[in-house]
């Protein structure tokens, strides 16, 4: 088995559902989102830079399989889940940060704070907490934890606190254009495979090498 | 112990302690203090180890010198050499605690290393180098560790032939660790696929060629404060000044080779490198490419080899020039978001993604692809702390053990 992800940037309505989906059900901490939708080619979301030109794009982590992230990684704290998933033990991680400047997606994020702090500098209500309410250990190593400790790193799990009871990620159920889909690479028969064959699935920034295993399809040619 | 010598030690005495203090502080509140941010990771401190590193290959410099090329007159420096080294690769090692955001885990990379990081490597040579570094210290002072000393001493039967023996000994060893520290901290860089400004594989020999130009430096300017700029020395610092100069030469050429190799090419990731290298940090750029190269020749000059002040300003102005060297390997890595791309229906367009900053930073908005990072008070203080723990440390040694030659002591 080995996840994969697709999103369908046709259906993609850049609604920013997932985006706030999961920074909710991950308690993300104030500034800090391990998912973003962009417009791409405009510095305003959802404005196209041209006429015609209309798409927007998710990123988050691309649970890479050549992963430079976990290469760096001096304790082993970043590692691989059996299924590819790139996840982070959050009581192994040192906080140098090598793996923010070696991914080139930029989804990696520190705390550079404590989040109850954090929380009050961007003066959130006292006492308001969201997300996922319990820690979550996937293999016997922390990979989430509703308050995270000062001086780590974070980002997209895949949501294993739900994959590990059998159900989808936040962004996937969130989505109301259904422009994301989970499943098995290694299956040539699943939905993920046969929308990356037939739909001429592509992945960002090929040329790095870092062989994502979430992939996209292009949005379709517009009437002009 | 001069006067002079103990003002120095008060002084760098009282920043150590002033630095200590403001890490305790960050260690409380957290890397908050600093002005780095999710994309601009890595800031002063990082530099710092890259400067510290560099200033330590002056003992490589003077061992091989005197052990490989049988340069004689350069010996009476040897000791000061080690020295330099030691208190600059310790330096290197403590300026990256105050970078890590959980430092009490550090005992993880002894139980879990991952022998893919580079950083683990350079950790393991960092190590060797300050251990090699020590051992040949000693072994150079073993024939004077005697009378208050003499219980620091191993007893052998004929000190000095023992400790030349040992000296040949070590040199290849030390030498390869030394390269090994320069090598490995530009991998820690230069691995980095995602970054165009550091992929490159000129940056390990130009980590060499700096190291050797400041390192070498660095073990001249103490040389004349030690021992002053008097006639039998002029020969030993001639000496030094060639290979200041030279290894200077190597190294603006290395950089220029790369700039011009992808200058020429012209693709988009070297234009936005050189809007921020050239544009945003035009001035830097000025200078940490003229005043290596100025401080370099002047060392050359037999008159500012002569007199202490020329000299010292000869120093400043190259030691200066690679510490805004070492500063500007960030901004053109972090001020250029990997994840760029041509937007369907836009060819010609190059549009960067921003990233989520990670802290408030009232000002600005969340989402950054630019960001004018600059050191805060914190990170500043930290860095002069650790300055001032190599300078303290070179004058506790020279105060207490027998570094100097004996006339000078
Ligand atoms: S996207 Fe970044 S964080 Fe995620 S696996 Fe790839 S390199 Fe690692
Ligand atoms: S910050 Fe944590 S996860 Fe990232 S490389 Fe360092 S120890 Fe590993």
């Amino acid at each position: 088995m080995k996840m994969g992800m697709v999103i369908d940037l046709e259906k993609c309505i850049g609604c920013r559902s997932c985006m706030v989906a999961c920074k909710q059900h991950n308690a993300q901490p104030p500034q800090t989102w391990w998912n973003r939708v962009f417009t791409p080619g405009s510095h305003r979301h959802l404005t196209p830079p041209a006429k015609g030109v209309e798409f927007f794009l998710p990123v988050h982590c691309q649970h890479c399989e050549n992963a430079p992230c976990e290469k760096v990684c001096p304790v082993e704290a970043t590692y691989k889940a059996e299924d590819g998933a790139v996840l982070i033990d959050y009581e192994r991680c040192i906080g140098c940060r090598y793996c923010m400047s070696s991914c080139p997606y930029g989804v990696r994020q520190f705390n550079w704070e404590d989040p109850e702090k954090a929380h009050a500098r961007s003066e959130y209500q006292e006492k308001y907490h969201y997300g996922y309410p319990e820690e979550h250990r996937h293999q016997g190593r922390l990979v989430y934890s509703p308050l995270r400790p000062k001086g780590i790193v974070e980002k997209c799990t895949f949501c294993a606190q739900y994959r590990d009871r059998g159900e989808l990620p936040a962004c996937v159920r969130g989505c109301p254009g259904k422009a994301r889909f989970v499943g098995d690479l290694d299956d040539p028969d699943s939905d993920v495979s046969r929308m990356i064959t037939s739909r001429n699935a592509f992945t960002l920034l090929p040329e790095k090498g870092t062989k994502p295993t979430v992939f996209y399809l292009p949005p379709k040619a517009k009437e002009v | 112990m001069t006067q002079k010598m103990r003002t120095g030690m008060v002084i760098s005495g009282a920043l150590l302690l002033v630095a200590v203090a403001a890490w305790i502080y960050q260690l409380q509140e957290g890397l908050i203090l600093t002005n780095m941010q999710n994309s601009y990771s890595w800031g002063l401190y990082i530099s710092g180890l890259a400067f510290f590193v560099g200033n330590a290959a002056g003992g490589l410099v003077l061992t091989s010198s005197i052990y490989l090329f049988g340069v004689k007159k350069l010996k009476p420096l040897a000791r000061l050499g080690a020295l330099t080294a030691f208190a600059n690769v310790t330096a290197a090692m403590l300026i990256v605690l105050p970078d890590i955001g959980k430092p009490v885990r550090l005992y993880n990379m002894l139980l879990h290393p991952n022998w893919m990081s580079p950083l683990v490597w350079d950790v393991i040579v960092l190590n060797l180098y300050a251990v090699a570094a020590a051992v040949y210290l000693y072994i150079l002072m073993l024939p004077e560790l005697t009378g208050r000393l003499g219980w620091l001493a191993i007893r052998v039967n004929d000190p000095h032939a023992f400790s030349e023996r040992w000296a040949r000994r070590i040199a290849p060893v030390a030498l390869l660790f030394a390269i090994g520290i320069h090598v490995v901290t530009a991998w820690i860089f230069s691995t980095q696929g995602a970054r165009d400004w550091w992929f490159s594989p000129v940056m390990a020999p130009d980590f060499v060629s700096v190291a050797i130009a400041v390192g070498t430096t660095v073990v001249l300017l103490a040389a004349a404060l030690a021992y002053g700029t008097g006639e039998q020395y002029q020969e030993a610092y001639r000496t030094l000044g060639l290979i200041i100069f030279m290894a200077t030469c190597v190294h603006l050429f290395l950089m220029a080779n790369d700039l011009v190799i992808h200058a020429w090419y012209g693709n988009t990731e070297t234009h936005r490198i050189m809007e921020i290298a050239w544009g945003d940090f035009g001035l830097a750029h000025l200078f940490e490419v003229a005043a290596p190269l100025l401080g370099a020749w002047l060392l050359t000059r037999p008159q500012v080899l002569g007199s202490l002040p020329r000299l010292l300003t000869g120093s400043a102005l190259l030691i200066a020039g690679v510490f805004v060297h070492r500063f500007l390997i960030m901004p053109a890595s972090y001020n250029n978001i990997p994840m760029t791309l041509t937007p369907f229906g836009l060819p010609g367009n190059h549009w960067s993604l921003p990233i989520a900053s990670g802290r408030l930073l009232p000002g600005t908005g969340t989402f950054l692809d630019h960001y004018a990072y600059f050191p805060s008070l914190v990170e500043i203080t930290i860095l002069l702390g650790i300055m001032a723990y190599a300078v303290f440390l070179v004058l506790l040694a020279i105060a207490r053990l027998p570094i100097l030659a004996r006339e000078n002591r």
